[in-house]
């Protein structure tokens, strides 16, 4: 399985972080995390798929809607690395079970601490998921504000 | 005498006003007659309302509602479709990329 948070990292280095981790079994339909939960541990997709929701209010009932939806080999919860460590988002194992690996902050901070190189090279990375979600964002929040502007306009 | 051609005078001019009566009341309309005169357009009276000249309009029809399960699920695919657009934007950034319009029953 090749992880998008560890790329450019040996198998061994790979390895060595994976070992910090525990895995962890999600029924189908079921909540990794919900919105506003602290934020200790840091995913890795395994298995299935994780749906990434928002409240939002629906003739006045509150349904979570899809935000984004993060596959295999993807990272979850980033949150866990970022303060004030909070969720922004409920993570849901979608139609499947799905399985991820759970790293805990306190341990991946002093594995850091131990292999700067590795963790240098996994904040990049870290750097480029953030910076994708950033960009994709920003560019459906500014076709949505086109959308809004030529609906004003008409 | 002259109480005698004053008689006669009265029942002459009496005679003749009695026929032009009689003429008046008798008379038909020939169909060669002069068109009647046009009347001016009159609008259709409104009644007016009691407390107020501002006529009520009707409540809007309540178009059919979608099931909710299908709302969400237009949603949800908006989302999908927004960010199938935003990742082709993010692949090739032109404007018309941006500004490409979605096909999204949600929105349209």
């Amino acid at each position: 399985m090749a992880y998008e948070l560890l790329n450019g990292l040996s198998s061994a280095e790979a390895e060595q972080v994976l070992l910090l981790g525990a895995r962890v079994v999600v029924p189908p339909g079921t909540s990794l995390f919900r919105l506003g939960d602290p934020a200790d541990r840091l995913f890795l997709v395994e298995r299935g798929r994780i749906k990434l929701t928002l409240p939002v209010s629906v003739r006045g009932r509150e349904e979570d809607i899809l935000v984004e939806e993060r596959a295999p080999g993807q990272a979850v919860g980033w949150s866990a690395l970022i303060p004030p460590y909070r969720f922004t988002l409920t993570a849901t194992a979608a139609l499947q079970e799905a399985e991820l690996v759970a790293l805990p902050r306190e341990a991946l901070l002093e594995h850091f601490a131990g292999h700067p190189a590795a963790g240098h090279k996994i904040a990049l990375n870290l750097a480029v998921v953030l910076g994708h979600r950033l960009h994709l964002f920003q560019t459906m929040w500014l076709r949505e504000i086109q959308r809004t502007v030529h609906t004003h306009s008409v | 005498m002259e109480m005698l051609l004053m008689g006669l005078c009265m029942a002459v001019f009496g005679a003749g006003v009695a026929a032009a009566a009689f003429g008046a009341a008798t008379r038909t309309e020939s169909p060669s007659s002069e068109a009647p005169p046009k009347l001016p357009l009159v609008k259709a009276v409104v009644p007016t309302r009691f407390f107020s000249e501002h006529v009520a309009t009707p409540a809007a029809i309540p178009t059919r509602e979608v099931p909710l399960e299908v709302l969400l699920l237009q949603i949800e695919n908006h989302v999908r479709m927004e960010q199938a657009a935003a990742e082709s934007f993010l692949a090739y950034p032109t404007q018309a990329q941006l500004h490409s319009k979605t096909n999204s029953p949600f929105v349209n």
